[in-house]
């Protein structure tokens, strides 16, 4: 059966949505606030035990001997497992790039501080943190790598020796001419960038119960899981089990943003089980070890940039050349990061040649993995760097200077050089909301006048693109094969008309719940309390991604309205059957199925879901009684990169404009805030309030990027951000009042026009700060290419700066 | 590992007791011994104020309290806010209508020390609130609409009313 989903609201069975559009209150909240919600470390199951992990503390260490004698002797402690275990019962981990991959506890040598060397499960979590106490190691200390520049040099110390260097991969994408474009351009600039690693931290760190059947062969792991299906895969390869006898039951989290790996401890609790015959191991991350050796760290990037323009202010032409150091071994998938900005690798602008030539390099620093935003952010901090200092160089007004560049309204969908295809946009009328918003004009006058009083304000406009939608295919281009990702949904309507929608994917914060119980309540003219969402395992759960990559919202209302569509098709028969008439002359609306032209010829939803479920008898032959369909829902028309890693990957494009006032201390170095405004567009906005939030927590945490978090590091790869006393997050002190407004072009591609917009405004808020620190920078005559800008770097840049003798 | 003892004290108005060694956090207290698991820990090293609870009417870190200091106390978290027959408390109330929290993780934490700064200023300034949540993590919301959160339930609260409902 061909289903159909609408792309327009007008296409719903509804007279006018009284839900779709509008700033519900979310059905997850009531659970939440009053704390019933379950999380992964609020689950006790009989018999469970608790495990701690030993961890490294060398970043490059060969292990010669491990005593767990004392430790396996102490009252409580039920199970040991070393390297041993992990090289007897496991695989090494799958990665991207492919083959860098070690085990989940450090079988020869540590590669870097905070990877397991041994676990203990016990009938505490105290008893089992004295356990691991109790476990002498004998390490011989290696030389460790910290950077990836001396990690590519012949004669440096091996990550992974049998992989003969420290390159992970080295890669150069080139789309068009780009050697012409730059030696006919009439000005050519460039310049390096250094962005420092940053990560999620969510809120709740991860967590897992492992439970080994030794039995039955089947291994149930229970957490704060965001993408069951691919967890579970993972765990079908690191233990070489068949595919259906892995389970993975996904319980709400706090947060994920992308760092939510905790695969590593997973596979240790794992074997802690198995161990301990069976019994559920439950190990809890705290916050170090989520900070030291968590899925916690992303972009550590050095980049060389250039862009060729012409006279009249066009850009031409883009380079960009990335080092990023990926840490020990891509079993966090951090390389994926690198890919996703051949998504929008050309931002909104209409630049017709690109090239990128990417290398990827293992340090003995943390694995990296995803991080809301995935690898754009950093890549347009860069491009909108570039693009103010081109503009700045011609002296053109930064928001002219990008208005000339834009990708304009009547030239999509707009393929870019790098492949992706763009849905819809209208960047200029998003630009002028936007400096309307904030008073442009003003600002640069305010701005004037502030440096006649020697005060330093600065002020950035920048725009990004946030992909929406993901696909696999584009990440094939670091190793990670696939096209396609899948989301459904089962919708059942009961006797008396309530409906119950199955899916596989849990709580997480973005509101889905609320969202799927709006599309429902829409569809069948029901009230959203009338809906209940069933979360379920990946034995019983239909296909399902989960959240990521800005796709949820979007492939989840395809799910909903697949499934809805199929609904409304039997019923229509059904009813048909009934009204003895033909289905064609059946129609859905407002919760009623009529016969068309005969008034009061109707039934409700759920007197037709009634009769399908107590009188099949009297159904039409043939017809399925179950008032109940699935419908799997994929993004249509993706298909594997080319030889340039070109595809359509991304199905939506949102896009933004955000304008940013900052104020730089002279004497400190620290930038404050004074304004922030933004003007974004993601299509249909099917729950405004929602959308909102996601937009101030993004803006939120690319201020966090760009002038607070940093996970840094020492020369002998030693982490020094291991406490939220280091790692810095925005707190409400931090951030100012964000005032925004919207824009909405639906999406002429995606269900119902809306455009993945979770990650949101992570895309846009780094490179508009910094555009604002470097526009106020440039009064002295420098620039900050390192992020984040903190105090002690701007600091150090001013000083630098009134140095220098002046016109030099 | 020293001896567990008895520790007692009343929480949400009910007495409890339960064992904990001289070690054992008041977080791990209340949420193991206690089963009261809707405090939760984000850090456990005092920064985030996520595991946030009422100690005698003052807002405290768990995390960073053992339970036999706590021994004797008058406790209340989050679960003691609602109406048993579920009506919500009105800070809770306020926090859904403005959206005040996404994962919800952070959420006890933040009702909790709320709950005093409306007890002590029932009417607070943007500044003043930020002066009390400044030590409150939030990764998910950009605290915008928990500011509002905390303006709605000031004015709900208004007419006197005790935000800890005592
Ligand atoms: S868990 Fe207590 S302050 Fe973070
Ligand atoms: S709502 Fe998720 S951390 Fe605050």
């Amino acid at each position: 059966m061909a289903v159909e989903i609408p792309t327009e609201l007008e296409d719903l069975p509804t007279s006018k949505p009284h839900w779709i559009g509008r700033e519900v209150k979310r059905v997850e909240d009531p659970s939440l606030v009053t704390g019933r919600t379950e999380f992964i470390d609020d689950v006790v199951l009989p018999r469970m035990l608790h495990c701690a992990i030993l961890r490294s503390p060398f970043a490059h260490a060969r292990i010669s001997k491990i005593d767990t004698r004392e430790a396996e002797a102490l009252p409580g402690v039920l199970a040991v497992v070393t390297g041993e275990d992990a090289l007897r019962w496991s695989y090494p981990a799958v990665t991207a790039p492919e083959g860098w991959g070690t085990h989940c506890i450090a079988t020869d040598k540590a590669r870097y501080v905070g990877e397991p060397v041994a676990a203990v499960a016990a009938t505490s979590r105290y008893v089992a943190e004295d356990a691991i106490e109790l476990i002498t190691v004998d390490y011989e200390p290696l030389q460790a790598v910290a950077d990836p520049f001396e990690a590519m040099k012949e004669g440096s110390p091996l990550v992974i020796e049998e992989k003969g260097s420290n390159v992970m991969l080295q890669r150069t994408f080139t789309w068009g001419d780009v050697d012409e474009a730059f030696a006919a351009a009439d000005h050519v600039f460039s310049e390096k960038f250094r962005w420092n690693r940053v990560g999620a931290n969510p809120t709740e760190t991860f967590g897992a119960i492992c439970e080994w059947d030794p039995m039955d062969l089947n291994l149930t792991v229970r957490g704060s899981i965001q993408s069951a299906s691919n967890f579970g895969l993972g765990r079908v390869a690191t233990f070489g089990l068949p595919s259906n006898r892995v389970n993975i039951i996904s319980y709400a989290h706090g947060g994920s943003f992308g760092g939510k790996g905790g695969t590593r401890g997973t596979d240790v609790a794992c074997l802690l089980s198995r161990k301990a015959g069976g019994r559920p191991v439950k190990w809890i991350e705290d916050r170090m070890e989520y900070l030291t050796a968590g899925g916690s760290q992303a972009w550590d990037r050095h980049y060389e940039a250039s862009i060729a323009v012409r006279a009249d202010g066009v850009v031409t032409g883009l380079r960009v050349k990335l080092v990023n150091d990926i840490g020990a071994t891509g079993e966090g998938f951090g390389a994926i990061n690198t890919a996703k900005p051949l998504a929008a690798f050309t931002g909104p602008y209409t630049i017709a040649v690109a090239q990128y030539d990417l290398t990827l390099t293992a340090s003995n620093k943390l694995p990296e993995s995803p991080c809301r935003g995935m690898g754009p952010p950093p890549h347009f901090f860069v491009l909108e760097q570039m693009m103010d200092i081109a503009a700045r160089a011609l002296d053109v007004d930064p928001a002219e200077f990008r208005r000339r560049n834009f990708i304009r309204a009547d030239q999509f969908p707009y393929t870019i050089p790098s492949g992706n295809e763009y849905d819809s946009g209208s960047y200029e009328e998003v630009l002028d909301k936007a400096l309307e918003l904030a008073g442009y004009a003003e600002l640069r006058r305010q701005q004037a006048e502030a440096l006649e009083q020697g005060r330093l304000l600065g002020i950035g406009v920048a725009s990004a693109i946030e992909p929406g939608v993901f696909d696999l295919n584009v990440y094939s281009v670091v190793g990670m094969q696939g096209t396609g990702v899948p989301e459904g949904a089962t919708v059942s309507i009961d006797i008396l008309g309530m409906v119950t929608v199955r899916v596989g994917f849990t709580l997480e914060g973005q509101g889905q719940y609320t969202l799927v119980s709006q599309i429902i309540a829409d569809y069948f003219g029901v009230e959203m309390d009338s809906v209940r969402i069933a979360p379920l395992d990946t034995r019983s759960a239909p296909p399902s991604f989960g959240p990521g990559g800005s796709r949820l919202g979007v492939a989840i209302t395809g799910a909903v309205l697949g499934a809805c569509e199929r609904i409304r098709e039997k019923m229509a028969i059904v009813t048909a059957g009934l009204m003895q008439t033909e289905p064609a002359n059946i129609e859905l609306m407002d919760g009623r199925f009529r016969v068309k032209g005969v008034p009061g010829a109707e039934m409700t939803v759920a007197e037709v879901a009634g009769t399908m479920l107590a009188r099949s008898d009297l159904l039409p032959p043939g017809i399925d009684p179950r008032p109940e369909a699935t419908h799997v829902w994929t993004a249509p028309g993706r298909a594997p990169v080319d030889e340039e890693g070109r595809t359509k990957s991304y199905l939506t494009a949102a896009q933004a404009v955000h304008v940013v006032l900052v104020e730089i201390d002279r004497e400190t170095g620290q930038v404050e805030i004074l304004k922030y405004c933004l003007c974004d567009d993601c299509g249909t906005r099917l729950n405004p309030a929602t959308v909102e939030g996601q937009t101030d927590g993004s803006v939120v945490q690319g201020i966090g990027a760009a002038l607070l978090e940093e996970y840094a590091y020492d020369d002998e790869a030693q982490p020094l951000s291991t406490t939220f006393m280091e790692y810095l997050l925005p707190t409400i002190n931090d951030v100012p009042l964000i005032e925004k407004v919207a824009v909405v072009t639906p999406s002429p591609f995606a269900p119902l026009g809306a455009k993945g917009c979770g990650e949101g405004a992570m895309h846009t808020t780094p490179a508009a700060v910094m555009c604002a620190v470097n526009d106020a920078l440039a009064q002295l005559g420098t620039r900050a290419t390192e992020v984040p800008a903190a105090p002690h770097r701007v600091w150090k840049l001013i000083r630098e700066a009134n140095e220098k003798p002046q016109g030099a | 590992m020293t001896m567990a003892r008895q520790v007692r004290m009343t929480v949400n108005g009910a007495a409890c007791e339960g064992l904990a060694e001289p070690r054992t956090t008041l977080a791990d207290f209340l949420r193991g011994e206690l089963e009261l698991t809707g405090t939760h820990v984000g850090c456990e090293h005092g920064v985030c104020g996520v595991c946030t609870v009422l100690l005698d009417g003052r807002a405290i870190r768990s995390c960073l309290m053992l339970a036999v200091q706590a021994d004797g106390a008058d406790v209340t978290t989050v679960e003691g806010l609602a109406e048993p027959d579920g009506k919500l408390h009105p800070i809770q109330e306020a926090f859904v209508e403005e959206h005040g929290l996404q994962c919800g993780y952070c959420t006890p934490g933040f009702l909790m020390a709320i709950c005093e700064l409306l007890e002590s200023n029932p009417s607070p300034s943007d500044e003043e609130i930020k002066d009390v949540l400044g030590g409150q993590i939030c990764r998910c919301t950009g605290y915008q609409s928990i500011l509002r959160s905390v303006h709605s339930a000031a004015a709900k609260l208004g007419g006197g009313r005790s935000a800890t409902g005592a």
